[in-house]
C-alpha cells in the first residue's frame, strides 16, 4: 500500500476533492493497452472508486450495461465489502471523460475480473479508513469492527464514526496493491442475494435513456449512402435531386462517404434513396461454395493443444469415428440498431454511442477524423444489447463527420436493413474431428481441425491423453468478428455432438460416458451429475424415441451442462424444444436470479442459430436484412427452463453471461438423434434438413 | 418538393394535441420526434419487432405502421402514460418483480401488448399469452419471465377488479 503520485494524477476526473479514492486495475488489460499504446503513455489503473465524504460511494468504470446486470452485480461486491446499503453506491460507467481507459465490456469479463478488483478496492478502501479511525482513537485497527457502514470500537459500539466522515475533506488516493482481506462468504448479506437492478423503474415506465432517446436542440439525423454490394467503389453520384428533398439541410461529401442530413431521419433515408450513384461492384463467391471455399483457402493459424502422440494412437485405436461438423453465419440481431448522436463544442466532439467498447470507439473517431484523442468523448447510455456485435465504430465516425461538417448536432441512427447488413457476422464454422477408443471404450485419440471462426472453447473438456487441435483461418465471404461466446458455441456443438455419436456408437450412456472422460475436471463433472440429478436422469442408449438430448461445457471459467426435451414433427420437420434442465457452476454467485436471467436468455438465443437463423447472402448483397427473412426466437419458441446453479462459493465469481449458450445447440441435436435415430450436423437443424435426414 | 402537411388532432395519455405534419408520418415518429415521447422505440420499422407498440383507443398497435392521419380524432396512451403520476400500471409492476428484461430496450412494447391481452382476456392461458406477445421480438430473450409477468398481472388486476388496462 502507498500513497499514490504520479502515476494516478496524471488525469483529472471531475475535480474530485476529498474522500477516499482507490485505484484498480485489471493486469491482463493494462498488458494489452500497453502493448498497443506505442510509445505513448500506457494507463496504470483503469476503475477506481470514491468514498465521499458523506458516505456516498461512487464506482467509475468504463464497463457499460447492455442487459448482462454487470451494473448491479459490481455495485453489489462493493456494498458488500463497505458493508453499506446497495443503493449508497453509484456508479458511473463508459463515459470516456468521466472514468478511466478501459477495454471494453465483452467476454464475461464484468464481473469475473472488475468485480473481482473493484471488490478488493473497496476492501482495500475500508482498511485505510480503518486504519485512520485506530489512529484517531489511539487503538490499533483489530480492536474495530466495520458494520452498517460505520467504524466503531468493538468493545464500545457507541464510539463510531460513518465511513465517509474520517476523511474530513482531506483527500485521500491509493492505489490498489496486494490483495486485501475480504469479508468471509458467510457474512455475506448483499452479495449472494437477488437485488432487482436499480434501473428496472426507469425501463417499465420508457424513461431509461438508450441513445436514440437522447435529444440535443437543433440536432439533425444522417443517413449514410451504402453500396450495393460489398466493396463496391463509387464512381458517380449525382445529389442534385437529394438536396431539393424539403427537410434535407446538406447533403455531405467527404471521398466516397456521402450521406444526407436532415430534419428527421425518414426525410434523409428518403432523400438517400434519390441520390443517383454509379458503382464499380467486384465478383463475390456464390453461397452455395461457402464451405469448399474455406477449405480452399484455409491456413494454420495456431496449433491450440498438442499432447501425446494423436497419429499413431488413433491409428491403433480399436475404433475410429470422424465426421465434420458445420454452422451457419449468424447475425447477432439486437433489437436497438447501432445508433450515434455527435455534437461539436469547441473542437471537441462528444459521441453518444451504443458501444461495448467505449475507449476503442474513441481512438478509432479520433484517427478517421484527424483528432487528437483529447478532441473526442464517447458517451454510452445503457445499450440495447450487444452480444458481441456492438464495437463497430462507423456510426460513431460518420456522426462525427456530419456534426462537423453542418456545424450541428447529428444522430445516425440505422435501420433495421442496415443493421442486419452492414455489421459483422458470427463466422460460419467448419469443424473436422477424429477420435480414436480403446477397448474400454474411453477416447485414447481426439484430433480437431476447426476452421474460420477462431478458437475459443476449441479445447475439449475432456481429459483425452493423446489430444491436438488446430485452428485454420480462411478467407470469409463476409465480414466477421465476436458473437456471444466466440467460436465457442459452434465448437462446443462439434465436440459435444461427436461425444454423443461416440458414446452410442459404444452402446454407451451419454452421461456416464461424458463422466468417464471428466477426472480431469471435477466442476463439470458435478455439474453434469447436478443436471443429471435434477432432470431425473436414467441411463439410456440412444435413440430412445422420446427425444432427450444431453451436452456439456466449459467456458469463461464457468462449467455448464444441458438436458433437452423437444419433439420432432414428423411431416413437417419443425423442431419444438418443450422443456430445457440446465445446471450452472460459476464459482460465488453475486446476484442468483440476476445469473438465472442470463442462462435463460442464453439459452433461448441458442435457439435461434441451432433451430432457424441462417444469413443467406448473393452476390456481395445480404439477403436476410428483415426480422421476417432472418427469424430470431420469439416467445413461441421458448421452452420451460430449469436452472440450477451449483454452489461453490469459495471460489471467485467465473463469467456468467456465456456459458449456458455453449452446448444447447449439441443438446438440441442430440435430442433430435434420440427422437428420430438421425444425426444433424449442420446448424441450423432447418425442417428440411430434418425431413432430409429422416427420409434417408 | 414540399411535404404536404395537414392538422391531426388527437389524445397523447390524456392530454389534446394538435400538430402540423404530414398525414403519411407515422406515429412513431411523432411520437419520438415530435412530442418527446421516446418511451416507443424502432427496431424496425415495419411492423415486424413490437417495440413501437402502443395503445390507439385501448387496442395495441404498431405505431411504426400506422399513418398519422389514421390517428385524428382518436387517443394514444404510450408507456409514459401508462401508470399515471400516481405510480406503475399492474402490468409494470408485473415486469419489475419478475425482472422481465435485460437491456429493456424491448420492454416498454412488450408492455403495452401484455397490456392490450389482459383487455381482452383477463385470465390468459400461457398459449394465449405467447399467441399475443408472439409479435413483440426480445434478442435478451427472458421470456419465461415475461410468461411470468403476465400471468401476475392477470392475478393482481383481477383481484383489485382493474380489468381494464389502458385506464
Ligand atoms: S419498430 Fe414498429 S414493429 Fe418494429
Ligand atoms: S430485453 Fe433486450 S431486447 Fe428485450
Amino acid at each position: 500500500m502507498e500513497t499514490s503520485e504520479s502515476g494516478l494524477t496524471r488525469r483529472e476526473f471531475l475535480g474530485l476533492t476529498g474522500g477516499v479514492i482507490v485505484f484498480f486495475a485489471i493486469p491482463s488489460e493494462l498488458a494489452r493497452a500497453a502493448g498497443e499504446s506505442e510509445g505513448g503513455e500506457a494507463p496504470s489503473f483503469n476503475a477506481f472508486l470514491r468514498i465521499a465524504p458523506d458516505s456516498t460511494v461512487t464506482v467509475f468504470t468504463g464497463k457499460v450495461e447492455m442487459g448482462e446486470g454487470n451494473k448491479t452485480a459490481l455495485a453489489q461486491m462493493v456494498a458488500e465489502e463497505l458493508t453499506v446499503p446497495f443503493s449508497s453506491i453509484e456508479m458511473v460507467m463508459g463515459d470516456t471523460d468521466l472514468v478511466p481507459w478501459d477495454g471494453g465490456t465483452w467476454g464475461s469479463t464484468s464481473v469475473r475480473f472488475m468485480g473481482v478488483e473493484l471488490r478488493a478496492a473497496a476492501a482495500e478502501a475500508r482498511d485505510v479508513l480503518v486504519e485512520m479511525a485506530a489512529e484517531q482513537w489511539g487503538v490499533p485497527p483489530s480492536a474495530l469492527t466495520v458494520s452498517e457502514g460505520r467504524i466503531s470500537l468493538t468493545s464500545d459500539t457507541r464510539t463510531c464514526v460513518a465511513l465517509g466522515e474520517l476523511s474530513e475533506g482531506k483527500e485521500i488516493r491509493r492505489a490498489l496493491k496486494g490483495e486485501p482481506k475480504l469479508r468471509p462468504v458467510a457474512e455475506y448479506r448483499v452479495v449472494g442475494t437477488s437485488v432487482p437492478r436499480a434501473e428496472g423503474r426507469g425501463i417499465v415506465t420508457g424513461k431509461e435513456q438508450f441513445v436514440a432517446d437522447v435529444r440535443i436542440p437543433g440536432m439533425l439525423h444522417g443517413a449514410v449512402l451504402h453500396p450495393p454490394s460489398f466493396g463496391a467503389r463509387l464512381t458517380i453520384a449525382d445529389t442534385s435531386r437529394a438536396e431539393r428533398v424539403s427537410g434535407v439541410v446538406e447533403v455531405v461529401r467527404e471521398g466516397e462517404f456521402v450521406a444526407v442530413v436532415a430534419e428527421r431521419p425518414e426525410i434523409a433515408r428518403e432523400a438517400r434513396q434519390s441520390i443517383r450513384a454509379d458503382w464499380e461492384e467486384k465478383p463475390h463467391p456464390s453461397m452455395a461454395s461457402l464451405w469448399d471455399d474455406l477449405r480452399s483457402t484455409a491456413e494454420l493459424a495456431d496449433t491450440v493443444t498438442e499432447e501425446g502422440t494423436v497419429g499413431s494412437v488413433l491409428e491403433a485405436a480399436e475404433r475410429q469415428f470422424s465426421a465434420t461438423y458445420q454452422t451457419a453465419f449468424v447475425a447477432h440481431a439486437p433489437v436497438e440498431p447501432h445508433v450515434a448522436l455527435a455534437s461539436w463544442q469547441d473542437g471537441k466532439v462528444t459521441v453518444y454511442s451504443n458501444t461495448q467498447t467505449p475507449f476503442l470507439q474513441k481512438d478509432d473517431v479520433a484517427a478517421a477524423l484527424g483528432l487528437e484523442s483529447g478532441q473526442v468523448r464517447i458517451v454510452v447510455p445503457r445499450v440495447g444489447g450487444g452480444f458481441g456485435g456492438k464495437t463497430n465504430p462507423e456510426l460513431a465516425i460518420a456522426a462525427a463527420r456530419l456534426a462537423r461538417a453542418v456545424g450541428r448536432p447529428v444522430m445516425v441512427d440505422q435501420t433495421r436493413e442496415e443493421e442486419l447488413t452492414w455489421n459483422y457476422f458470427k463466422p460460419a464454422a467448419l469443424i473436422d474431428i477424429r477420435c480414436g477408443v480403446n477397448g474400454d471404450r474411453e477416447i485414447t485419440a481426439w484430433d480437431c481441425d476447426v476452421y474460420n471462426c477462431g478458437d475459443r472453447g476449441a479445447e475439449p473438456p475432456y481429459g483425452f491423453a493423446n489430444r491436438r487441435v488446430r485452428s485454420f483461418g480462411c478467407d470469409s465471404p463476409l465480414r466477421q468478428g465476436a458473437w456471444r461466446g466466440l467460436a465457442g458455441s459452434a465448437i462446443t456443438f462439434a465436440i459435444e455432438v461427436h461425444m454423443d455419436e461416440v458414446a452410442s456408437e459404444m452402446g454407451e450412456d451419454p452421461v456416464e460416458f461424458r463422466l468417464k472422460h471428466l477426472d480431469n475436471d471435477p466442476r463439470l463433472a458435478q455439474t453434469v451429475r447436478a443436471v443429471a440429478e435434477a432432470y431425473g436422469w436414467t441411463p439410456r442408449r440412444a435413440p430412445t424415441g422420446k427425444g432427450v438430448g444431453f451436452a456439456c461445457g466449459i467456458d469463461v471459467g464457468s462449467r455448464v451442462a444441458e438436458i433437452v426435451e423437444l419433439e420432432v414433427e414428423a411431416k413437417t420437420g419443425l423442431v419444438h424444444v418443450s422443456r430445457v434442465v440446465v445446471a450452472q457452476e460459476s464459482g460465488l454467485v453475486i446476484n442468483p436470479d440476476g445469473i438465472t436471467n442470463q442462462i435463460e436468455g442464453g439459452i433461448i438465443m441458442g435457439l435461434g442459430p441451432a433451430l432457424r437463423e441462417v444469413v443467406h447472402y448473393e452476390n456481395g448483397r445480404i439477403l436476410t436484412d428483415r426480422y421476417s427473412k432472418y427469424p430470431i426466437p420469439t416467445i413461441r419458441d421458448a421452452p420451460k427452463i430449469e436452472t440450477v446453479l451449483v454452489p461453490n462459493p469459495t471460489l471467485s465469481p467465473q463469467g456468467a453471461g456465456e456459458p449456458s449458450i455453449f452446448p444447447i445447440s449439441a443438446a438440441v441435436a442430440n435430442a433430435i438423434f434420440d427422437a428420430t435415430g438421425k444425426r444433424l450436423r449442420e446448424m441450423p437443424f432447418l425442417p428440411a434438413r430434418v425431413l432430409a435426414a429422416t427420409a434417408a | 418538393m414540399a411535404e404536404r402537411k395537414e392538422t391531426v388532432s388527437f389524445q397523447v395519455n390524456g392530454v389534446e394535441r394538435e400538430l402540423k405534419v404530414s398525414g403519411s408520418r407515422n406515429l412513431l415518429s411523432v411520437l419520438r420526434h415530435e412530442l418527446g415521447l421516446t418511451g416507443a422505440k424502432y427496431g424496425c420499422g415495419v411492423g415486424e419487432c413490437g417495440s413501437c407498440t402502443v395503445l390507439l383507443d385501448g387496442r395495441a398497435v404498431r405505431s411504426c405502421a400506422v399513418p398519422i392521419s389514421a390517428v385524428a380524432g382518436r387517443s394514444v396512451t404510450t408507456i409514459e402514460g401508462l401508470g399515471g403520476e400516481d405510480g406503475l400500471h399492474p402490468v409494470q409492476e408485473a415486469f419489475l418483480e419478475t425482472q422481465a428484461f435485460q437491456c429493456g430496450y424491448c420492454t416498454p412494447g412488450l408492455i403495452m401488448s401484455v397490456v392490450d391481452l389482459l383487455r381482452r382476456k383477463p385470465d390468459p392461458t400461457e398459449p394465449e399469452i405467447r399467441d399475443a406477445l408472439a409479435g413483440n421480438l426480445c434478442r435478451c430473450a427472458p421470456y419465461p419471465r415475461i410468461i411470468r409477468a403476465a400471468q401476475l398481472a392477470a392475478a393482481a388486476m383481477s383481484s383489485s377488479g382493474e380489468r381494464h388496462g389502458d385506464k
